[in-house]
């Protein structure tokens, strides 16, 4: 592990990583560095990017160049596995669940990594750690739901599913897809309360694609916003305003960006 | 691309022309001045129809039918668990999903479908043929001459139906650090295991049926009855016998619906 992962300085080093679909290219070159304990936001309208960067930095796909070090270990070359969920997990936009299963095996399934094959196959019968999923669930407030079929929760019941899964990974990065895009207000405040208490009461870093800028500025300390494959702007998040997302997001704005520049 | 579709659809109107052709060239052969139809046999065709009425219910019969049908539902009944036994590992090889490296698991699920193939291509009672010489007319030899084609054709639909799940939640377990073993307990099996008991039911009942007719190799049972009260022209026996056939397939379909809905549910 290098000194500055250590340090907590770069968790996360991007250098000069992109992403084409056949001729489309999702994502031009780009380097980032985000530090451990790091609450990000990433900003930009559909087709920017945003899931191809949380998608690429989760290893989930491959970037087409570049260099992605995570915790000082190149995330391009590793396997799935036990090392790999340690480092980063990913809350995808439909949460991904098997539905199944009932809930308390769709939490277990967090620890699938860490646990033996036999210990595995057990489980199905006598649910091993499970006082470590009862605890997981009710820091999510569905407590109740344990042991209900996992089908049969509303869209926000899974999505907590999916956060407690998390929980029992372990992982030092979460990554969130879109987290609040199908909540009504209060829901989404409420559930970025829950995953931001979830980040810092480890020191884990935060990484989520939010639209809203009363969001970003209350629960993100840092905001990234994506155009067309490309970084716009990469600022402390008390600097966004209204105005500098607006111009992110126009629909109609053909002129190319230029951030800080009067003109 | 569309000059390959074009040539596609002309060499399939060419095929078409040519199977056209056979059929008419076939009719020659029929002889058309005699009659078409064996018109003594709708007369034979008739008795038995008629003979429906009344089927023989005697306590004595009645209890002989449940026998035989007790017998050949234990005979599908443990040839179908064997089977289930023997196809649902090589389903899960054949699959290709469970293998770490991609190049050896693809070259197992190969070799494994091409077993599976063999297996059924080989018909139950053929199999029967051959195990009747190797253990005689045992248990035995129904058992497995029901579990060898079954299971082929067992591990050939769960290997499909492994696959053809919905691949995100399998990501998302994937993401979760879950070896592709882990992956098929808690993803394919749970989100496939409707339709596979739905499928192995519906095979069961297709093997109450195989069971039936391994009378052809001189094996008791349903099937072994009916050819027996056949020869005697008892065509009353016959229907009470096919009414037990038609029953045991019934029951079997509402005990699949039931299990498949508690699941679903």
């Amino acid at each position: 592990m290098s000194a500055a992962s250590l340090n907590g300085s770069h968790l996360i080093e991007a250098d000069g990583i992109s992403k084409s679909y056949g001729r489309v290219q999702a994502l031009a070159p780009m380097s980032i560095t985000i530090g451990q304990g790091e609450r990000v936001a990433l900003a930009g309208p559909s087709g920017s990017g945003k899931t191809t960067l949380l998608y690429l930095l989760a290893g989930v796909i491959q970037p087409d160049s570049g260099d992605l070090l995570l915790g000082g270990q190149d995330l391009t070359r590793q396997k799935p596995g036990k090392e790999k969920a340690g480092l980063v997990g990913l809350i995808h936009q439909q949460y991904d669940l098997v539905p199944h299963l009932s809930v308390l095996h769709n939490v277990l399934a967090g620890r699938l990594g860490q646990w033996s094959l036999f210990r595995s196959l057990i489980s199905l019968v006598w649910p091993q750690d499970r006082h470590v999923a009862e605890a997981a669930l009710a820091q999510m407030g569905i407590a109740d739901k344990i042991h209900e079929r996992t089908s049969h929760l509303s869209g926000g019941e899974q999505q907590r599913v999916a956060m407690a899964r998390l929980m029992l990974q372990g992982s030092r990065v979460i990554l969130a897809d879109e987290p609040v895009s199908s909540l009504d207000p209060a829901r989404a405040e409420d559930l970025l309360e829950i995953l931001t208490a979830l980040a810092s009461d480890s020191d884990k870093t935060l990484i989520a694609s939010i639209h809203a800028p009363h969001l970003m500025r209350k629960h993100f300390s840092r905001v990234i916003g994506l155009r067309e494959g490309r970084i716009e702007f990469d600022i402390p998040s008390e600097e966004v305003t209204d105005q500098v997302l607006e111009k992110l997001y126009d629909l109609d704005r053909s002129e190319p960006f230029v951030w800080g520049g009067g003109n | 691309m569309g000059r390959r579709e074009l040539r596609l659809l002309e060499s399939r109107r060419l095929l078409t022309l040519l199977l056209a052709g056979v059929f008419l060239w076939s009719l020659s052969s029929v002889d058309w001045k005699g009659p078409l139809i064996h018109t003594g046999g709708v007369g034979a065709f008739w008795d038995f129809l008629s003979s429906l009425f009344p089927p023989d219910l005697s306590p004595g019969f009645l209890r002989l039918a449940l026998t035989a049908s007790w017998q050949t539902l234990a005979y599908a009944v443990a040839g179908i668990t064997l089977a289930v036994l023997i196809g649902f590992p090589l389903g899960v090889v054949a699959s290709g999903s469970v293998s770490g490296s991609p190049r050896t698991g693809l070259g197992l699920a190969v070799a494994v479908r091409f077993t599976l193939a063999a297996m059924r291509s080989i018909h139950e009672l053929v199999w029967a043929v051959l195990f009747v010489a190797a253990f005689g007319l045992s248990s035995l030899t129904v058992i497995l001459a029901l579990a060898l084609p079954y299971a082929g054709i067992l591990g050939r639909i769960y290997s499909e139906l492994f696959s053809q799940v919905r691949e995100e939640p399998l990501r998302s377990l994937r993401a979760s650090g879950a070896s592709p073993f882990r992956v098929l307990l808690y993803g394919r099996l749970p989100m496939a295991l409707p339709d596979l008991l739905g499928y192995t039911f519906y095979r069961l009942e297709c093997a109450i049926r195989s069971a039936a007719i391994m009378s052809f190799v001189g094996i008791r049972g349903l099937g072994f009855e009916i050819q027996l009260s056949l020869n005697d022209l008892l065509f009353g026996q016959v229907w009470t016998l096919l009414l037990f056939m038609v029953g045991m397939v019934v029951v079997v379909d509402l005990w699949s619906t039931r299990v498949r809905r508690s699941l679903v549910s």
